[in-house]
C-alpha cells in the first residue's frame, strides 16, 4: 500500500526534521529505527540503485568518525598522541572526538535514510501534481533528468565494455574520447526521441489566450520586477545607510516577478489527473508527523537546550534523554506499523460478506 | 482520412528531397503498412501526418495534406495530437512518467480533460489494450512488449483517428512483437481505427494489411496497392512471396496457411519428393566441423546479476568455421553468454575457454585479439569523424598497421562511405561500419548480438553472404539472434536458450524443422528438415 504523496511528504519532512536538530544519539536512533521499518517495506522493484545509496550513506558514516577524531584535539579523555609537529592531525586523539564524528554521521545517515525511503515510495509525478503551474515544467524537467542518469550510467557501461573489447585501453584523458562522444550522442537521440513523444501527445500546448494590454503588463511588470530586485540587492551590498530601503526594494521586485510567474503559470491550461485517494490511514499519519514537527518546533523555540548534545567538556558526554520527546518521536514509525496491519489483514481474510476493510485497504 | 497530394520534402542541409511528389489517399479504417530499404523515407512520411515533420525537423515542405481534415502543417504536433497518435520504435525513449497509469494520462492532462473524463479513458484503454493488470507498475519493470503496448496506450487515451507507428516491433524479441500487432489489428477491426504502420520483417505483418506503400527512396516513385500486388512487384519481400515469385505462382500467399494451399496445388511436395536429390541436402551447405579443432569451449557456466541467475550450467562449443545462432526470448541469457566467452563477464561457477584462453585468467585486451564483438547498438562504437578514421582506431587499438583495412571495406562494401561521417549513414550502413571497425583486426571467433536489428531483407541477404564468406575463411561465428531467417540461411547450428539454460542444441535443420516458434517460413511451409530457405527449394527443383 502507498501513502498519499501529501501524508508521505509531511511525514518525510517530520522524520528529517529531528535528524537536522539534534546530534543527540539516543533521538537519532529512534528516528532511524522508526524510518528503517518503512525502508523495509518498500517495494523490491527497484531495491539496486537505493541500496547503492545507502552503502555510500554508510562509507562516508564511516569516514566522519577518523576524520573528526584527527583534525579536532578537543576534550579529556584522550585516547593516545599522534606528534604534535605532524600538521593538522597532531595532537591528543580523544574519546569525545570520536564520539562526535560517530554522532555526526549518524546524523547524516539518517538524513540520507529518510531522503531514500521517501523516494523508494513516493510517485514523481504525482508529487509534480502538486507543484504550482509555474513550476510544472521545471519540475517535470528535472524528474526526467533523474530518470535519465541511471540511463545514462548503464550505456556509459555499454559503451566502456564496446570499447574495451575492440581493444582500446582507457589510461589518459584523451582516451576518454571513445567514451564521451558516443555517451553523449546516444543520450542526444535518446533526448530527441523523448521531445518528440512529448510534443506528439501535446505536451506544452494549451496556453490560455490573453489580450495585447494583457501582455503589456506582463512584460512591464517583468522588467520592473528584475529593475527592481537587481537595483535593491545592489543598494544593500554596496551602500550600507541604505541597506534598509535596498531590501525592500529587492523584495518588491521579487514579489511582482513571482506574481509575473504565477499569472503565466495559471494560463497553462492542464488539469491533474488523480484519483482522490486520501483515507484513514493518511489522515493518521499527518496528525502524527504534525505532532512531531509541532513537537519540535516548539522545544527548538522555547527550551533550544532540550535538543543539544556536544560530547566536549564542559557539556556531558552522556546524552541527556527526556521520555516525553522520545515517545513523541516513535510516532514516526506509524505508517509503517499500519501498513503492516493492512497487509497482514487482506492477506489473512479475503474481503468477503461481514469482513470490515481496514481502512487504505481499498487501494 | 489521410490524403497526400504532391508532397515533397526535404531535411535541412540536404540537397535531394527524402520524399518527392508524393500523393497517396487513405480511408478511413485502412490498415496501411508502409516499407522500403532503410532511408527511403517511412520515418519522414510517418512524421508528417502529425506535423512533427517539418515542425520538429525543419527543412522544406511543398505540396499539401490533410489529416482528417485538419493541415499538420498549420496545426503542428500539438494541435495534431487529438487526431493522430505516433508511437516509436524504442519503447523506452517515449516515457515520461514513471508508473503505466500516469503514463496514459500525461497526453490527456496536457489537453486539460476533466478528470472525469481522464479517469474513464484510462479504464477503457487498459482494458482495450488488455493491460489492466499492469495498472501500478513502474515502467521500467515492464518487458518489451508490455512497455510497447503502454505506449500505444499513451496516444490511444486522447482517442485519436489514426494511430501511426514508426517499427513498432524493431527491438522486440519474436512473442512480444506477436503481442503487438494482435493489438493493432483488434484496435484496427473493433474499433475502426486507422492504421499506418512501417516495418521491417514484412513476414510478421503483412497478412494484416489492407495496402502496401513501398517507398524505393532515391526519388523513384512509391508502389501502392493491395499487399499481393505491391509483393509482386517490388524486390523486398518476406521468404514465402519470394519463393512464390520464383516458382510463377498465381497467388502471392500471405500466410502459411495460403502457402500451404498453394503448395497444394501445385503438387510441389510430390515433384519436390520425387526429386532426385533428397540425399545431396544432406552432405550440402551445413558445415560438418566436428573434426575440426574446437575454439570456444563454455563449461557448466554461472552467472548471476544481483542475485537473479542469468545462467544456469550452460554448456556450449563452438568449432572452427562454425555459425552458432543463439536463440530464445529476450532475457533467456544471450547477451550475458556473448559477454561470457569475449570476456567481459567472469562464471562465477564452472569454466570458459576460448583459443586455448581461460576467459577468467586473460584480460579482456588479450581476448579482443581472438574475439571480435559487435555489440547491439552500433551506436555504443562509433565516434569518429569518418568511417576510416574508425576503422585505423581499431587497427591502432591493436597496433596493428594502420592501413590494413582493404579487405573488409572491399568485402562490406564500404569503399563509397569511407570519408563519411558514420552516425549520418543509414541503420544498415552503420551496422555494416561498426562489423569493419571489429573485423579490421582479424578475430578468430566473431560474436554478433542482434545483427539484424533495423536491416531490411536486402541488407540481411548481404550479412548472411558476408558471414558465410567469414566461416569459408575459417572464422568462427556465434550470433545472439531473433531472426529466425537469417539462422535458417546461415547457422550451422541453434542453440535454444531459456531461463540461463540450454533448451535445445543441434543441427539447424534438425531444431527448426522441430520447432514450433524457431522455424523460418519456408520451415514452417514444408514441415521438411531439408527445406528451410528458397535455395533449398529451388536447388531441389535444380533452378540455381
Amino acid at each position: 500500500m502507498k501513502y498519499h504523496v501529501l501524508s508521505w511528504s509531511l511525514w518525510a519532512l517530520a522524520a528529517v526534521l529531528p535528524a537536522l536538530m539534534t546530534r543527540n544519539p539516543l533521538y537519532l536512533v529512534i528516528v532511524l529505527l522508526a524510518v528503517s521499518l518503512s525502508y523495509v517495506q518498500r517495494e523490491r522493484r527497484d531495491g539496486a540503485p537505493w541500496r547503492v545509496f545507502l552503502r555510500a550513506g554508510l562509507f562516508f558514516w564511516a569516514l566522519t568518525i577518523p576524520f573528526n577524531a584527527l583534525f579536532v584535539h578537543a576534550g579529556d579523555r584522550v585516547i593516545f598522541s599522534l606528534p604534535q609537529q605532524w600538521p593538522l592531525i597532531g595532537g591528543p586523539i580523544t574519546v569525545e572526538a570520536v564520539v562526535y564524528g560517530l554522532v555526526s554521521g549518524l546524523a547524516l545517515f539518517t538524513v540520507l535514510l529518510v531522503f531514500t525511503t521517501y523516494n523508494a515510495q513516493v510517485s514523481h509525478h504525482e508529487l509534480l501534481r502538486y507543484t504550482p503551474g509555474f513550476l510544472y515544467q521545471a519540475g517535470l524537467v528535472t524528474s526526467i533528468s533523474i530518470t535519465f542518469v541511471p540511463q545514462m550510467l548503464s550505456s556509459a557501461q555499454e559503451i566502456r565494455e564496446a570499447q574495451a573489447v575492440r581493444g582500446h585501453r582507457f589510461r589518459k584523458l584523451r582516451d576518454m574520447l571513445p567514451l564521451f562522444v558516443p555517451l553523449l550522442t546516444t543520450g542526444l537521440e535518446r533526448a530527441v526521441q523523448l521531445a518528440e513523444s512529448m510534443e506528439s501527445r501535446g505536451f506544452g500546448g494549451n496556453l490560455a489566450p490573453i489580450s495585447w494590454r494583457q501582455e503589456l503588463v506582463r512584460r512591464l511588470a517583468t522588467v520592473l520586477g528584475l529593475i527592481s530586485l537587481s537595483a535593491g540587492l545592489f543598494l544593500s551590498a554596496y551602500f550600507r545607510e541604505e541597506s534598509g530601503f535596498g531590501w525592500a526594494l529587492a523584495v518588491t521586485g521579487a514579489v511582482m516577478l513571482l506574481l509575473v510567474f504565477g499569472a503565466q503559470g495559471s494560463r497553462v491550461q492542464r488539469s491533474r489527473y488523480g484519483r482522490p485517494r486520501w483515507d484513514g490511514a493518511d489522515t493518521l499519519v499527518a496528525i502524527a508527523s504534525g505532532v512531531v514537527i509541532a513537537v519540535f518546533a516548539g522545544i527548538k523555540g522555547l527550551a533550544p537546550m532540550e535538543l543539544v548534545y556536544y560530547p566536549y567538556p564542559p557539556f556531558s558526554l552522556t546524552p541527556g534523554f527526556n521520555p516525553l520527546l522520545g515517545g513523541v518521536l516513535l510516532l514516526l514509525a506509524l505508517p509503517a506499523i499500519v501498513r503492516e496491519a493492512v497487509s497482514v489483514r487482506t492477506s489473512a481474510s479475503p474481503p468477503g460478506p461481514g469482513v470490515t476493510r481496514v481502512a487504505g485497504a481499498e487501494r | 482520412m489521410i490524403e497526400f497530394r504532391d508532397v515533397t520534402y526535404a531535411y535541412p542541409e540536404s540537397d535531394s528531397p527524402v520524399l518527392e511528389n508524393l500523393s497517396l489517399r487513405v480511408e478511413e479504417g485502412e490498415f496501411v503498412l508502409v516499407i522500403g530499404p532503410s532511408g527511403a523515407g517511412k520515418s519522414t512520411l510517418l512524421r508528417c501526418l502529425n506535423g512533427l515533420v517539418p515542425h520538429f525537423y525543419g527543412g522544406r515542405f511543398g505540396g499539401e495534406l490533410r489529416v482528417a481534415g485538419r493541415d499538420p502543417v498549420v496545426a503542428e504536433p500539438r494541435g495534431m495530437s487529438r487526431v493522430v497518435g505516433l508511437v516509436f520504435q524504442d519503447p523506452e525513449a517515449q516515457f515520461v512518467v514513471d508508473t503505466v497509469e500516469d503514463e496514459l494520462a500525461f497526453a490527456m492532462e496536457n489537453h486539460d480533460l476533466s478528470p472525469l473524463l481522464m479517469r474513464k479513458r484510462v479504464e477503457e484503454v487498459l482494458d482495450q489494450l488488455n493491460i489492466a493488470h499492469l495498472r501500478g507498475r513502474a515502467v521500467s519493470t515492464l518487458s518489451g512488449g508490455e512497455k510497447q503496448r503502454v505506449a500505444i496506450g499513451s496516444v490511444l487515451t486522447l482517442s485519436p483517428k489514426v494511430l501511426v507507428l514508426d517499427e513498432p516491433t524493431s527491438q522486440l524479441d519474436p512473442q512480444a512483437a506477436e503481442e503487438v500487432l494482435t493489438t493493432l489489428q483488434k484496435l484496427n477491426a473493433d474499433l475502426g481505427l486507422t492504421v499506418i504502420l512501417s516495418e521491417h520483417r514484412l513476414e510478421r505483418v503483412v497478412q494484416y494489411a489492407d495496402r502496401v506503400v513501398y517507398l524505393p527512396g532515391a526519388g523513384q516513385r512509391p508502389v501502392i496497392g493491395p499487399p499481393e500486388d505491391v509483393l509482386r512487384r517490388v524486390e523486398l519481400t518476406p521468404p514465402l512471396a519470394s519463393l512464390a515469385k520464383e516458382l510463377g505462382w498465381d497467388e502471392i500467399p500471405l500466410t502459411i496457411k495460403a502457402g500451404r494451399r498453394q503448395v497444394g496445388r501445385s503438387a510441389l511436395v510430390s515433384r519436390l519428393a520425387s526429386s532426385p536429390s533428397p540425399a545431396l541436402l544432406e552432405q550440402e551447405d551445413r558445415a560438418d566441423t566436428t573434426g575440426s579443432s574446437q575454439i570456444v569451449d563454455v563449461e557448466d557456466a554461472w552467472f548471476s546479476y544481483n542475485g537473479r541467475e542469468a545462467l544456469r550450467g550452460v554448456n556450449l562449443s563452438v568449432h572452427q568455421g562454425e555459425v552458432v545462432a543463439l536463440m530464445g526470448r529476450n532475457g533467456s541469457g544471450k547477451t550475458t553468454l556473448l559477454k561470457q566467452i569475449v570476456g567481459l563477464l567472469h562464471p562465477k561457477r564452472g569454466s570458459v575457454r576460448v583459443c586455448g584462453l581461460d576467459t577468467s585468467d586473460a584480460d579482456v585486451h588479450r581476448m579482443a585479439s581472438h574475439v571480435g564483438y559487435v555489440p547491439q547498438n552500433p551506436g555504443t562504437l562509433l565516434f569518429a569523424d569518418t568511417v576510416r578514421e574508425e576503422l585505423e582506431f581499431t587497427l591502432g587499438s591493436h597496433s596493428l598497421p594502420k592501413d590494413g583495412y582493404g579487405d573488409v571495406v572491399e568485402s562490406l562494401e564500404l569503399g563509397p562511405h569511407i570519408e563519411r561521417y558514420p552516425r549520418d549513414l543509414s541503420v544498415g550502413e552503420r551496422q555494416r561500419v561498426a562489423l569493419a571497425a571489429i573485423l579490421v583486426a582479424n578475430p578468430e571467433v566473431i560474436l554478433l548480438d542482434e545483427p539484424t536489428r533495423g536491416l531490411d531483407y536486402m541488407q540481411k541477404a548481404a550479412l548472411a553472404r558476408f558471414l558465410q564468406d567469414q566461416k569459408g575463411s575459417g572464422c568462427s561465428v556465434v550470433m545472439a539472434t531473433h531472426d529466425v531467417e537469417l539462422a535458417a540461411v546461415c547457422a550451422d547450428r541453434v542453440v535454444i536458450l531459456g531461463d540461463g539454460e540450454v533448451v535445445v542444441d543441434g543441427p539447424v535443420r534438425e531444431v527448426m524443422a522441430g520447432s514450433m516458434v524457431f522455424s523460418p517460413q519456408i520451415g514452417k511451409l514444408f514441415g521438411d528438415p531439408r527445406f528451410l530457405t528458397v535455395e533449398d527449394v529451388l536447388r531441389v527443383m535444380g533452378r540455381t
